[in-house]
């Protein structure tokens, strides 16, 4: 036996990027066999046993059903003395490897995260050191033998369950499901902590879903807050209306500046001289240019400055108990011009309350003689209560696009749940109106159109903003009836609880609950409702506890259906609506689902496949692209960027739209099962207006993503040239080609490089003959240290064909007047000649790495887990079907849904 | 301006008794075994920790200035070779009981206007000057975690104004772990209340509903354990772990409500006072952190003295030493006796926090060895030097010689030229560029840390202590 326990030596010896480092993972639970007392290692081995005679029956396409321990005797030991056995036996070992102990029963022994290492060491010809020691025969002899091992220990470990899809929701996943089931599409998991993806593996891997005492603490917190956030008391609370013509606003503003003036005049008084210039200064000041957003009266020609400041509230609007129609158009308007500094703002006192919704409709209208440029707005709520008290929040989802034509204006509308604004001003109720510090809530509507210069007018024209608070659907609110549904008045109390429990355990534990697990909800109810303030109170606490219970935080093996109970592999038909709906929706399979699952019929191909297309047609299958390609792409970096920091031209807007885009690709291609290949080069893209200005792309107007051409001789197309994953991939000031490359090799290719070694001797920028190298000469120069050269000349050729790109994915033909040197030569001797020559080189030689790549990647996001090593025979079959039927996104998609890896453990 | 006082109090404490002073079930993110818990219980000297904030930094007249000698608040001199000024003599008689430290601050607040950065005084977060607000955990929180519900309260969060202010202008010190901020009480008389008078009513209940709900996730968890593999069980156990401990922390939780209260008699407190008293306010608040920690209702306390930017019930205290608003005699240095009207204020200030330690150091720990000083680490400070600048914090730690520290001494890392003097319009100092390299604070709240007896090295994600302070 090796010195070594398994499970600690997995990560010393097994480096991480091995390919099928995966099936380490499933294989090491396995190794929880020794803490089993030895009768019951008995019973489970001949439970295997069993297990494998049925396996052995039903697949004829697993070649072996039984490790093949004679010809390890006969032909295999004999080598692997020979070649191993001189460093690798005995009492002093290299490495503390001690091959001459190694069990060769893979499925039985412990060895087998032993064997794997053996297996990557020579078949990568890293072992022996020498190696002419081993001939390429008998190294082909030993691979063999091993891979048939490996295989037949992985499928007889998958029969034994290892594979379960049994984990817990991600963080993102219980949101999503809470939304669902709750009805409101609302933040309800901020306070979780951040899954801790292991180091290239996906979020929702059921080996790094842990689980601690805060996060059960956690869960409770948050299912009592979320299920009091959508219920209510009470008599629905009256609403509140604010009118604000921009006649109004225009006239305040003037009286205010009046008054001001007088306060000046008055001040200096006696000084004529200043008093003419304090004068002169704040005249100034109250006309403000045209280019800045102001009040105008349309019929005059005067303007008034678009001003707020938050002292005594002196700008807040009162409201009114009663609803005022807007009148006809009038002939003063805000007129709001391009830019966040600048955007109208409407303050609304301290009676804006904390339930319910707020309702905000703006007339407004495009400017006379607009250009082509649509402007849009932004719409954020916020307070000042002090000069640094402050915090603003944009509560609008999506800008909204103002088409309406000057002279033609139109109503825009948006609800804001208000539970949804993190920092509310907590001076309200507290100090008065006018108080210092103020208690005083606003609105502010920004026009967030891109790229407008001077000459492009693309004003907004407002004349009249109404809001409403709180406003409510119905009264109770259908979130509220969803649980509490309308019985009118409630004569017993125990039927009617029981009702509601039994309803929502059915939604949130997708199955029909056992009679003992409603009784023993109500049995809660009974022991809860003498301390609980009301009834609600007593039945909401139940609820919380369906949303805390494991039943609903986990992925279950189907009921009654114990991996145990059988060697059936097949995944369950609710286990299979569950997989199905995490991997499409994040989110727990709906009612469709679970009705076919119950009728049996999802094991129906043609029923799955019908089931995918529904799926991925509904607009949730947005979080599947949004969440497949932030984890696929590894794009959390991103979000610690922030655009006050650097400044260099990443504004909010660009920062916003790089990380919007490869999603964004992703989601066009899907729905439009365009190839694959489309990820490597594209005649397309998908951007908005800002990363269209940012590629230099003209025509491209307004902020939602759409797919447009490439222009000619514009180097753009597919993911690698987009801007985000460029700047992701650079440090602050300039492009990082070993990071780029290491994440190409990585992500797109499945194919890592190894971790630096211990002890990388650092660029030694103080020595003057490499500070005035290029970065690429730099490169070069550290490649060249002996440590360094073996991993370097695999990473640094592959980050060198991005040259052309700085570190915001701007191209670029010089380097401080150097002209950029984008071609490098890969260890095989390929010659990539920039970006273009490098897109050909996947297109043309790597084509299929790729494809595979990206098949393996979506199966291991949509398993849950990594592979092993005997599922590369199912990610060849299923590369092989996408590759025949056109390599479409939405192909890969259907055929993995119906593949047999989805449908099995 | 008129101030209801009785108004303001009444809706802060119904916000007040949140997170801090409730039970930790539930709320306090406690992260340790039980066999810590139980080790650190046998343990005969509890560790204490109390921070102490007050806002608009100090006197800083320049070496030129007639008001240098007398009025700076940091010593002249260094090392044990330091000479206190008239702003803070009045530590002259602890003075082998305190370090002084110059120099030091928030490598992320260096930046930040002096208006807001007592948010980040004890948290070292990077906080963005508009747009997204998200603080991060504070020092006295990341130790209340860890005593847990070994005390009935884990910590007591107090402030001047009161309740948790607006995102950068922080009416409280603390911050949990989601870096949400705790809301802070205000009024002794409620304090006293809680720790000595009535036991919270409600939370018998909450105890009782958590409870109930743990019952239901551990019988959940049992069914589901019969249809899981083998291998998911074991992996299941990691929920029912956690289900256990948090279990175990509402029975402590739940010991702690059916525990009599401490006695105190009530005769010698003066705790239904205001900030219109304002000496006598600063004294029964300081009081009450005495209070609740000789009778070991809890080891970790925090005090905003004052809001930054004046604007607040606090701005008042100044009328203590005979002035109106506290934060404007910041503004006023410009104005003869400008220095020295400071200085008397924030002598003021120390004579209050230096009547506060020799209350700890003449009392004898309760159950324990030494004083009480010797076991409990006091950090008072303020988030500013120079006008509206984040950088050279004024700080004086204190007590802790148990724990190891070492006293007697200024540390000065602010050089010999720090930023001073009065603003005279201009670019403000803290809008200069950084020409002083001051040393992380991060690095003294690990060695407290440290200390008090968390294995840790980094704070804030900044790694690094600062062992001179016990030698």
């Amino acid at each position: 036996m090796p010195a070594v326990e398994p499970c600690t030596m997995e990560a010393e010896l097994i480096p991480s990027q091995f390919p099928i480092q995966s099936m380490l993972t499933s294989l090491s639970k396995t190794n929880c066999v020794q803490w089993l007392p030895p009768s019951k290692i008995v019973l489970l081995g001949s439970r295997i046993l069993f297990v494998f005679f049925l396996v052995s029956m039903a697949s004829s396409v697993w070649a072996q059903s039984k490790p093949d321990l004679e010809r390890y005797e006969k032909e295999i030991k004999p080598l692997l003395v020979e070649a191993c056995f001189d460093c690798h036996s005995g009492k002093d070992v290299e490495g503390n490897f001690h091959a001459d102990e190694l069990n060769p029963d893979l499925v039985g022994s412990k060895d087998i995260a032993w064997w794997l290492e053996v297996y990557s060491q020579i078949s990568k010809n890293d072992m022996p050191p020498d190696s002419r020691d081993l001939s390429e025969a008998d190294r082909a002899l030993i691979v063999d033998w091993l891979s048939a091992e490996i295989q037949t220990s992985e499928k007889l470990r998958k029969a034994n369950g290892s594979h379960s899809p049994f984990r817990r929701l991600t963080r993102y996943e219980y949101n999503y499901a809470l939304q669902d089931l709750l009805g409101v599409p609302w933040t309800f998991a901020s306070d979780l902590p951040i899954e801790s993806s292991e180091d290239g593996a996906f979020e929702n891997n059921s080996a790094s879903l842990r689980m601690s005492v805060q996060q059960v603490e956690t869960y409770h917190e948050l299912a009592l807050k979320a299920l009091e956030r959508v219920t209510v008391r009470g008599e629905r609370p009256p609403e509140l209306f604010w009118s604000i013509p921009m006649r109004a606003a225009f006239e305040k503003e003037k009286k205010l500046n009046a008054r001001e003036l007088k306060a000046e005049t008055r001040k200096f008084e006696g000084k004529p001289d200043t008093q003419a210039k304090q004068i002169e200064r704040l005249e100034k000041q109250f006309l403000p240019p045209a280019d800045r957003s102001h009040y105008l009266n349309a019929e005059t020609g005067d303007r008034a400055r678009a001003y707020w400041h938050y002292r005594k509230a002196n700008y807040a609007v009162e409201p009114s108990d009663t609803f005022k129609p807007m009148p006809e158009p009038g002939t003063h308007f805000a007129v709001v011009q391009p830019g966040s500094k600048q955007g109208l703002t409407v303050e609304l006192g301290d009676r804006v309350p904390d339930q319910g919704m707020l309702r905000v409709r703006i007339r407004a209208s495009r400017d006379e003689g607009a250009s082509q440029l649509v402007p849009s707005l932004q719409l954020s709520f916020g307070f000042k209560a002090t000069d640094q008290g402050a915090a603003i929040q944009r509560v609008s989802q999506q800008d909204v696009p103002i088409n309406a034509p000057f002279g033609a204006a139109e109503i825009y509308v948006w609800e804001i749940a208000l539970s949804e604004i993190e920092h509310r001003n907590t001076y309200r109720g507290e100090m008065n109106l006018g108080d210092q510090p103020s208690p005083s809530e606003y609105i502010r509507v920004t026009n967030s159109v891109q790229g407008g210069g001077a000459s492009e007018d693309s004003a907004i024209l407002i004349d009249y903003v109404e809001v409403t608070t709180p406003v409510y659907d119905h009264w109770p609110p259908q979130s509220h009836q969803n649980l509490f549904f309308n019985k009118g008045e409630v004569t017993d109390e125990a039927a009617y609880a029981k009702e509601i429990i039994e309803a929502f355990m059915s939604r949130a534990w997708r199955r029909t609950p056992t009679p003992d697990e409603v009784d023993r909800k109500l049995k809660l109810f009974q022991r809860l409702r003498p301390i609980s303030d009301d009834f609600q109170e007593a039945v909401l606490e139940v609820l919380a506890t369906i949303l805390t219970s494991p039943k609903f935080l986990y992925v279950l093996p189907g009921e009654n259906e114990s991996s145990q109970a059988s060697g059936n592999i097949a995944l369950s038909q609710n286990e299979l609506a569950t997989r199905l709906s995490l991997f499409l929706w994040c989110s727990l399979p709906d009612q469709t689902l679970l009705e076919l699952a119950s009728e049996g019929r999802l094991g129906d191909r043609q029923v799955l496949e019908e089931q995918a297309h529904r799926m991925l047609a509904d607009p949730r299958a947005e979080r599947f692209s949004k969440h497949f390609v932030q984890q696929w792409l590894k794009m959390r970096p991103l979000e610690f960027l922030s655009p006050i920091n650097s400044g260099r031209g990443l504004d909010t807007a660009l920062l916003d739209s790089m990380k919007q885009e490869p999603i964004a690709m992703f989601s066009e291609m899907r729905k439009r099962n365009s190839s694959v290949l489309d990820f490597i080069a594209s005649d397309y893209l998908v951007v908005n207006q800002r990363l269209a200005i940012h590629y230099g792309i003209p025509n491209v107007v307004g902020n939602h993503f759409r797919r447009v051409e490439v222009p000619d001789n514009l180097n753009r197309g597919g993911v690698l040239t987009q801007a985000g994953l460029l700047m992701m991939n650079s440090d602050d000031e300039d492009s990082h080609p070993v990071k780029r490359g290491v994440w190409l090799l990585t992500n797109l290719l499945n194919d890592p490089p190894p971790p630096p070694p211990p002890a990388v001797p650092e660029i030694d920028l103080s020595d003057p003959g490499i500070a005035k190298l290029t970065l690429k000469e730099r490169i070069e120069n550290h490649r060249n240290h002996a440590a360094c050269i073996s991993c370097h000349q695999k990473i640094d050729p592959w980050g060198i064909a991005f040259e052309n790109f700085d570190a915001l994915g701007n191209w670029r033909d010089k380097i401080d007047d150097k002209v950029v040197d984008a071609s490098s030569v890969l260890p095989d001797k390929v010659g990539l000649n920039g970006i273009a020559g490098l897109k050909k080189h996947l297109l043309e030689d790597r084509q299929e790495q790729f494809v595979r790549a990206t098949v393996e990647n979506m199966a291991k996001y949509a398993l849950g887990r990594e592979l092993g090593f005997g599922e590369r025979a199912a990610i060849t079959e299923l590369t092989e079907k996408v590759r025949e039927s056109g390599d479409g996104l939405e192909t890969l998609v259907i055929c993995l849904v119906t593949s047999e890896l989805f449908r099995t453990k | 301006m008129a101030f209801d006082w009785k108004q303001l109090d009444r809706r802060r404490f119904l916000r007040g008794t949140g997170a801090a002073l409730a039970l930790p079930f539930l709320v306090s993110g406690l992260s340790r075994s039980e066999s810590e818990l139980q080790d650190s219980e046998n343990q005969v000297n509890p560790k204490r920790l109390a921070c102490i904030y007050f806002p608009d930094g100090v006197p800083m007249p320049l070496r030129e200035d007639p008001a240098f000698e007398d009025w700076s608040w940091f010593p002249h001199g260094g090392g044990t070779d330091f000479a206190f000024t008239k702003c803070t003599e009045v530590f002259e008689p602890l003075r082998e009981d305190m370090t002084v430290l110059s120099g030091f601050s928030h490598p992320e607040a260096r930046k930040v206007h002096g208006h807001r950065n007592a948010d980040q005084f004890l948290t070292a977060a990077k906080i963005r000057r508009e747009g997204t607000y998200q603080n991060s955990i504070s020092l006295d929180q990341v130790y209340a975690e860890h005593i847990g519900s070994q005390t009935r309260y884990s910590s007591l969060v107090m402030s001047t104004d009161g309740g948790i202010g607006t995102p950068r202008a922080a009416q409280t010190l603390s911050f949990n772990r989601n870096g949400k901020a705790i809301p802070a009480q205000q009024s002794p008389k409620r304090v006293f209340d809680m720790l000595f008078v009535k036991s919270n009513a409600d939370a018998a209940r909450r105890l009782a509903l958590s409870e109930s709900a743990l019952d239901e996730m551990l019988a959940d968890a049992r069914d589901l354990r019969n249809i899981l593999s083998y291998e998911d069980k074991h992996r299941f156990d990691e929920y029912l772990e956690s289900v256990r401990e948090a279990e175990l922390r509402v029975q402590k939780a739940g010991e702690w409500v059916n525990r009599p209260l401490p006695s105190v008699d009530r005769d010698q407190m003066e705790a239904d006072i205001t900030p219109d008293s304002p000496r006598l306010y600063l004294r029964a608040m300081l009081d009450m952190i005495f209070l609740a920690f000789k009778t070991d209702s809890t080891r970790v306390a925090t005090y905003q003295i004052g809001r930054e930017n004046g604007a607040g019930v606090s701005d008042r205290l100044a009328r203590a030493v005979g002035f109106n608003l506290a934060h404007q005699l910041t503004h006023d240095t410009t104005r003869p006796g400008g220095w020295k009207n400071l200085g008397i204020y924030c002598r003021f200030l120390n004579e209050e926090f230096a009547r506060f330690v020799t209350r700890l150091k003449d009392t004898a720990e309760p159950a324990g060895r030494g004083t009480m000083l010797d076991n409990t680490l006091l950090l008072f400070g303020s988030a500013s030097s120079a006008f509206h600048l984040s950088r050279n914090y004024p700080l004086i730690l204190a007590g802790g010689s148990r724990m190891g520290f070492s006293h007697g001494r200024y540390l000065n890392y602010a050089g010999d030229n720090p930023m001073g003097g009065a603003w005279r319009g201009g670019p403000e100092p803290y809008q200069k560029e950084i020409n002083h390299d001051d040393q992380p604070l991060t690095r003294v709240f690990v060695t407290m840390l440290q200390k008090l007896g968390m294995e840790t090295d980094s704070f804030a994600g900044a790694a690094g202590d600062f062992p001179e302070l016990l030698s």
